[in-house]
């Protein structure tokens, strides 16, 4: 089984990194690091703060834009291309077909989000700002937000075209980064709102876990750039959230396509 | 002999996107393929052929009926390792080489690295792609494309192939170097179950066929016999001084329909036609004897009874 999903895996790794959009957002993260450079120093002893805020933005965002424009091709290319005929008639099962495919775009994300992390490392000790450990937890919880909107965008691949999956994805991402404005709206808003709101928050991953600088944690406001920020018991902690929330959108994914036919 | 695919009352009913209209694209498919033989599975465009492949290999859910390959349900893995499959127009992952394709291939069979290699050196080579091994499959023909299907349909040596028209699309030389390869598959054992609606490849490399028309069989047994139950034809030529009077002839014997070709006249006769008594009374009118060719009946006329009968 694990052969046959490195296999796919491997192959999927090798397909996305032949897309040319993928050296466009590379090209994009560079510049978007030069931006942040030239704006540290238009400012006034601000250069750490722009550069990790920035920076630590470009991992999330661009990494997360990745995700879901890799994840929505995903399951539909191979079956719009039919390229998925050859491949079920093998003994490989709809399940093992999905996790590799999966897998091959965590190893084409950890790639970018890596080169991303590099970027951010090289711009900041050129300013001779160190790369702390803050800023490290900072990246890896970025790293596994991205890996949690790649499987949203996996799921919604699995039963629907690229441009409606792409729509849904961004919607539930843009949600799941508003769920402490959602837990405010439970307590404060109409009662209709509310109760939109806490039905949401059911449904909807907690994204804004994996970017919690500049709000509170226990009570305490965490922030990059301050004196107190995360520990790594949070850090694992909000991993594990994010490893159960992928393991849910895989196995919603496996369901739906291995209800699929295959015209 | 065991029965490799078993096909049971197989139903496959789609519903339009939007209207949400019901259609039957198979309806009550039922059939049998033997070990080490190989099956035609003829049929007009929209016949259901393809969907009822589609079905054997996992990438359809039959609606009703079942379907068994090696005595063991469709998309068992003990079955589907010993089946090679080669789609309709295959298309790959067209950034890879052949054989990179035969290593993926080979990979999903669980084959480790060595055998990988020596199957896929062995395949480049039967299917006659050592010149393009190495490039990528965008830049390959449609023949060669086909021929890269194949490849990877046979990288574990399958005991089961089944070609979903394996000859479209190929030019005579193409097609010829198929049929080669299907022969010599037959020739090593191997059960071959394919589809087409190039009936004089089939005619060539089947022994038995299931003809399918609008989602039913219509007929099935052994290529021979199909043939041989037909009534044999003869083709009767006579001359006549002109045309005039071969159009006489063909009125004197309005039973045989004779066809007028100017001076000549064809007459096509089945068994239970008097073939001595028209010659008889050809040569008696004055008309002289050009020839007498005995006709077998071909699969293209056996189909176009079958088909014909059902539209």
């Amino acid at each position: 089984m694990f052969g046959r999903i490195y296999a796919l895996a491997l192959n999927t790794f090798r397909d996305a990194i032949r897309k040319k959009i993928l050296y466009a957002i590379v090209v994009m993260v560079l510049g978007w690091n030069l931006f942040a450079t030239v704006l540290g120093a238009m400012s006034w002893n601000e250069e750490a703060r722009v550069a990790r805020d920035m920076g630590l933005f470009g991992v999330s965002a661009f990494g997360s834009f990745t995700a879901i424009i890799l994840g929505v091709m995903l399951l539909y290319t191979e079956v719009q291309k039919r390229t998925i005929h050859t491949l079920i008639s093998k003994p490989l099962a709809r399940f093992e077909f999905v996790l590799g495919k999966y897998l091959g775009m965590v190893m084409t994300l950890t790639l970018l989000v890596g080169l991303f992390v590099l970027t951010l490392a090289g711009l900041l000790t050129i300013q001779d700002i160190p790369f702390t450990s803050t800023v490290a937890k900072a990246a890896l919880l970025g790293y596994f937000e991205v890996l949690v909107v790649a499987a949203i965008a996996v799921f919604f691949s699995s039963f629907s075209s690229p441009f409606l999956s792409g729509v849904f994805a961004l919607g539930l991402f843009l949600l799941g980064r508003l769920t402490p404005e959602m837990r405010a709206a439970t307590e404060h808003a109409e009662p209709w709102v509310a109760k939109c709101a806490t039905w949401a928050l059911r449904v909807v991953p907690d994204l804004h876990l994996f970017s919690v600088s500049g709000g509170t944690v226990d009570g305490q406001v965490v922030s990059v750039h301050g004196d107190h920020f995360v520990n790594w018991g949070y850090v694992w902690t909000s991993m594990g959230y994010g490893a159960v929330v992928i393991v849910a959108l895989l196995l919603l994914a496996i369901l739906a396509f291995s209800k699929r036919d295959f015209v | 002999m065991s029965v490799i695919i078993e096909v049971k009352d197989l139903h496959k009913t789609y519903k339009t996107p939007f209207s949400r209209k019901l259609v039957h694209a198979v309806q009550g498919i039922t059939f049998e393929v033997r070990k080490g033989e190989a099956f035609g599975f003829l049929g007009p465009n929209g016949a259901g052929k393809t969907t009822t492949i589609r079905m054997l290999m996992g990438l359809i859910k039959p609606t009703k009926g079942s379907a068994t390959l090696f005595g063991l349900p469709v998309g068992e893995r003990l079955a589907t390792s010993k089946l090679g499959f080669l789609p309709e127009a295959p298309y790959f992952y067209d950034y890879l080489s052949v054989t990179e394709l035969l290593d993926l291939a080979g990979r999903l069979f669980g084959m480790s690295s060595k055998d990988r290699r020596k199957k896929g050196e062995e395949l480049i080579d039967l299917v006659g792609l050592r010149h393009a091994a190495k490039s990528p499959l965008k830049s390959y023909s449609k023949g060669m494309m086909q021929r890269a299907g194949i490849a990877q349909a046979l990288i574990n040596d399958p005991e089961l192939v089944v070609f979903d028209e394996p000859m479209s699309g190929l030019d005579p030389i193409g097609r010829k170097e198929v049929r080669d390869i299907i022969q010599s598959l037959k020739s090593q054992g191997k059960t071959i179950f394919f589809c087409s609606h190039i009936l004089a490849d089939v005619e060539s490399l089947a022994e038995r066929v299931a003809i399918v028309a609008k989602g039913k069989v219509r007929k099935t047994g052994r290529l021979d016999e199909l043939l041989a139950s037909e009534k044999k034809h003869q083709r009767v030529e006579v001359r006549c001084e002109n045309e005039e009077k071969s159009k006489d002839l063909a009125q004197k014997l309005t039973d045989q329909k004779g066809e007028v070709h100017g001076a000549k006249v064809v007459f096509q006769l089945d068994d239970t036609q008097d073939l001595v008594g028209l010659i008889k009374h050809a040569t008696d009118e004055g008309a002289t004897l050009t020839s007498v060719t005995k006709q077998n009946r071909d699969l293209e006329s056996v189909f176009m009874e079958v088909v014909g009968g059902v539209s």
